[in-house]
């Protein structure tokens, strides 16, 4: 549970913050309206669409050689991941696959030391933020495939190569790390500043201030800026398609093949994916719990 | 010591701005700077000043299609996504009590954002084809004699797509404001003899009204930027704007590609900033 | 000169943040080394910005801080060799009791065997050491007050700063956490400023008072020079207890004055040395506890006894005493405290007509 706190940041903060007055909530304090019901049902209606897909997919991954892209099953084999990782017609998976995970593990720290700095620019007001601020806005929302192919002419007029881990890994910060500042915001808002100045006042120096005192504490969130950072990047497309270079990403693989490829192996490729998209999330969402619960044992000892 | 305190925070700053100088800005100047120029038809520029691909693309009657298609899946999308995001974020916020419960729902909703977005799209394919599930079970049902073909590659699988894409991002900004919501405030309406309907016009909306316009920004952006979806989903029935681009440079047509990506992300920025205009996002994010 | 370590002298001192309003304005003060010393005053008072300036978290706009003789204008903190307990304490929330309370020595470099030993004995001079290996959400708020006190502590500051200590407190810790407070600062021998807004804080704890007003000193000395002789309206109304009566000098004669006002009748009040005409406006403070209520009668008001008629407007029992609201100066309040004993001896109501007296050299009189 606590690891749901830090990792929703904000949103769970606010709820938190509720929680003491969670007796009070409104609509409804004898019985469930009648509006209970049907937005109850509205929810688990989406979140039957929003599962509902994913999981049929994963299902017909393991489809038999004879079967389709659609049901019935006509029985159950690992066929199309073989042919996944073996055929020549669905192209280089695995080698995109590893260039995905080696761009997505740069991005993901880059991204997080790169945030932090800034997120901690941004706690106070300085000359020029606002123009930082909608330069980092417009990175956010400016159509994806658009900076791409600037980003490939401009390394074009340069006379550089574009390559996923010059070019491509460009492109791609300029999408994450906007967020990831934007998460950073959120993180930062709940640090108290007078642990910062507690801090100098006990001697530290800024930098001790910052290793000490601001990193441990901020660290689930840092984890949550690294999340983001890590699958925005291994499932970035527009950004990645003209600044690339010769060699494809993962998502590059993938969308070639839902162009091409017409066999279950596209579904198997969405199953391994989401495989390691869980890993990810399994690991970030851990990590946040392990430091929780380090603290948690450090406090235990006492009693 | 202020001039200090303000360098300290330049310095802080100046790694983003290593990322956002050469790969946000140069790219957008490089694209507007190749607007102007001519092609000499073989995929290579010719460094003009020429106003031709803009009047090329005013004239055309293509544009104006192009940009209606893309507005309405917008329109579409966005509308939609607010509707489910909203009344998901406020079951959320006001209707589970217990907030470890909440806490699991909102996971539940937000861990699908973490997986792929194509493999998501493209998991629509075996349920909404010609011989996929709705049909069979429509069809079971005796509801229709033939398959429907309008639910897979049409204007409507491209919606639903895109609202399963996006509907998350209407979710958390919608939840969070929501749960800052002082829930006294409701109670205080409901013993002041305010009907539901009241306190969702006169609290609970107007209080929601950051996170909206937080979600509006996402969905639009992403929607008006993207073209692969609509690749997908409309089976090449439908076209986008970010399509045409991408179209035209895989012919190689720079310059009349680099006037409509200027044209587009102008006019994105304008809504986005029509949108900013409504709320401090900055002051909302960081409270 | 010979200063003390802990002597601090406040000279011209100033804070503006806008360049425009004074936050603290032309600040001269000194405190004796040792002394423990309350800065009291509304929020807003700049009674905080003193106490962070004299820390180091603020740069003063004009002036000088001398601590032991020495201008500590431009220093860092931990060359000023001050500590600051911040208003909720601000313990780091991701480190144990001893880690907190060890914090400084660690930034110093000591080793990890050094600074726990240290803070072991700090943590058993608070009484903690059951807790050591806590976390702060784990302690109760007195407890928490403690971590604070101990880490501040223990970098051996010559002052200690404390930016509303109490206030987190509910009302009984409070008083509590006032002895244990007093007790540190015997033990520690060193020089406490203290920032309060609540009087009974300040007068109970410290050897001076400060009290501020807008960004000045409205009046500084021992607790009771403050409480029992106000220099001025805003002092004797902040530190409450008080009546404050404005009238127009009648007469002068004998080193007293007849005073009246629409609400008040012929009053003398003694001029203390300070020479008054007739005509002359002037305020006077009467405490609370120095009013007697007596029935009207014949002889109810003895020699050099002031007395005004009222009516009791309100009845309060506070336990040791009762209030007893007047109505003897129109809409102002005009409040007794008669002992519960004799109160309840003759008990007044609502609606009675009473004398409030009290001796003529009680009356007080305000710049």
């Amino acid at each position: 549970m606590t690891m749901a706190k830090e990792a929703l940041g904000p949103a769970a903060a606010a709820r938190r913050r509720s929680r003491s007055r969670q007796g009070a909530l409104a609509p409804g304090r004898k019985g469930r309206p009648w509006t209970f019901y049907v937005l109850a049902a509205i929810f688990t209606l989406y979140v039957v669409a929003l599962y509902g897909p994913m999981i049929s997919i994963y299902i017909l991954s393991f489809q038999d050689i004879r079967g389709g892209l659609v049901f019935p099953m006509k029985g159950l084999s690992l066929h199309w991941f073989n042919d996944l990782f073996t055929q020549v017609r669905t192209g280089d998976v695995k080698g995109s696959f590893d260039r995905s995970i080696k761009l997505a593990g740069l991005v993901t720290v880059i991204t997080v030391v790169v945030s932090f700095l800034a997120g901690l620019a941004f706690r106070r007001r300085f000359f020029g933020d606002t123009v930082i601020f909608y330069l980092m806005i417009g990175s956010l929302v400016a159509p994806g495939l658009v900076l791409g192919i600037g980003t490939g002419l401009l390394f074009n007029w340069l006379g550089l190569e574009t390559a996923w881990y010059t070019s491509a890994l460009g492109a791609q910060l300029s999408w994450t790390l906007p967020f990831g500042v934007l998460v950073m915001f959120a993180v930062m808002s709940r640090f108290n500043k007078a642990w910062e100045e507690a801090a100098r006042d006990l001697g530290a120096t800024p930098w001790q201030t910052i290793r000490l005192v601001i990193i441990p504490i901020l660290a689930p969130g840092l984890v949550a800026v690294a999340l983001f950072g890590f699958t925005l990047s291994y499932d970035e497309f527009a950004r990645t398609l003209q600044t690339s270079g010769s060699l494809n990403t993962l998502p590059l693989e993938i969308w070639s093949m839902t162009l091409n490829v017409t066999s279950p192996s596209l579904y198997a490729l969405g199953t391994v994916t989401t495989i390691v998209s869980f890993l990810i999330i399994g690991i970030g969402l851990g990590s946040i719990t392990l430091i929780q619960k380090r603290r948690a044992r450090g406090g235990a000892a006492g009693h | 010591m202020t001039l200090r305190r303000h360098l300290t925070s330049w310095l802080f700053l100046s790694p983003l701005l290593v990322v956002l100088i050469p790969f946000f800005v140069l790219p957008f100047i490089v694209v507007l700077t190749a607007s102007f120029f001519d092609s000499d038809g073989f995929g290579g520029l010719l460094p003009t000043f020429t106003l031709v691909n803009y009047a090329n693309l005013f004239t055309s009657s293509l544009t104006l299609n192009l940009y209606l298609a893309t507005l309405k899946f917008t329109v579409l999308t966005w509308f939609f996504s607010l509707i489910l995001g909203f009344l998901v974020a406020y079951f959320l916020a006001f209707h589970v009590r217990n907030p470890l419960l909440g806490i699991g729902l909102f996971l539940l909703c937000t861990v699908p954002f973490w997986t792929s977005n194509i493999i998501r799209m493209i998991s629509w394919i075996p349920l909404l084809g010609k011989e996929g599930l709705i049909n069979m079970a429509l069809l079971k049902l005796g509801l229709i004699h033939e398959p429907l073909e309008i639910l897979l590659f049409s204007s409507v699988a491209v919606v639903i797509a895109y609202v399963h894409q996006l509907t998350i991002f209407m979710i958390v900004p919608i939840f969070n404001s929501m749960a800052r919501i002082d829930k006294r405030v409701v109670e205080a309406a409901l013993d002041a003899g305010a009907s539901r309907l009241d306190i969702m016009r006169l609290i609970v909306i107007p209080m929601s009204k950051s996170g909206i316009a937080l979600g509006s920004i996402f969905v639009v952006s992403i929607v008006m930027g993207d073209f692969f979806v609509v690749k997908v989903m409309s089976g090449g029935g439908s076209a986008s704007v970010v399509g045409a681009f991408y179209e035209d440079i895989s012919v190689l047509q720079y310059p009349s590609a680099a006037a409509s990506a200027v044209v587009l992300t102008v006019a994105l920025m304008v809504l986005i900033g029509l949108i900013l205009r409504t709320v401090d996002i900055r002051r909302e994010i960081t409270r | 000169m010979a200063t003390g370590q802990g002597h601090i002298e406040l000279a011209g001192l100033c804070k503006s943040y806008d360049g425009v309003t004074m936050a603290v304005d032309g600040v001269n003060l000194k405190i004796e080394d040792g002394a423990y010393c309350c800065f009291l005053g509304p929020s807003g008072c700049g009674k905080t910005t003193i106490l962070r300036m004299i820390a180091g978290h603020e740069d003063p706009s004009a002036g000088e801080i001398l601590i032991g003789g020495e201008n500590v204008v431009g220093m860092a903190p931990v060359e000023r060799r001050t500590a600051m307990m911040f208003q909720s304490y601000a313990l780091f929330p991701h480190l144990t009791v001893r880690d907190n309370i060890a914090f400084a020595l660690r930034v110093r470099g000591l080793s990890k065997a050094e600074r726990n030993k240290a803070a072991d004995a700090m943590i058993e001079k608070v009484r903690l050491t059951e807790f050591a290996d806590r976390l702060p959400a784990q302690l109760s708020g007195g407890q928490q007050q403690r971590v604070a006190l101990a880490r501040a502590a223990i970098t051996q500051p010559r002052v200690l700063l404390l930016d509303e200590p109490l206030s987190a407190l509910d009302e009984q810790l409070r008083v509590q956490m006032r002895q244990e407070l007093l007790r540190m600062q015997r033990d520690l021998g060193i020089t406490f400023i203290h920032v309060t807004h609540t009087q009974m804080e300040a007068i109970a704890l410290a050897d001076m008072v400060v009290v501020m007003d807008r960004g000045h000193i409205k009046q500084a000395g021992p607790a009771r020079e403050v409480y029992a002789t106000p220099r001025d309206r805003y002092v004797a109304e902040f530190l409450g207890g008080q009546n404050v009566l404005a009238a127009k000098v009648r007469t002068v004669a004998g080193g007293r004055a007849v005073v009246a006002s629409p609400t008040v009748r012929e009053i003398e009040v003694p001029l203390a040395g300070r020479s008054f005409s007739a005509g002359d406006a002037i305020e006077f403070a009467v405490r609370r506890d120095d009013i007697v209520l007596k029935r009207p009668g014949p002889d109810a008001v003895a020699p050099d006894t002031a007395a005004l008629s009222s009516r009791v407007t309100g009845v309060e029992y506070q336990g040791s005493f009762v209030k007893v609201m007047l109505d003897a100066l129109g809409r102002e309040d005009f409040i007794a405290y008669v002992p519960e004993r004799t109160f309840f001896r003759d008990p007044v109501a609502i609606g009675d007509v009473v004398l409030a007296t009290w001796p003529v050299e009680h009356a007080h009189l305000l710049a």
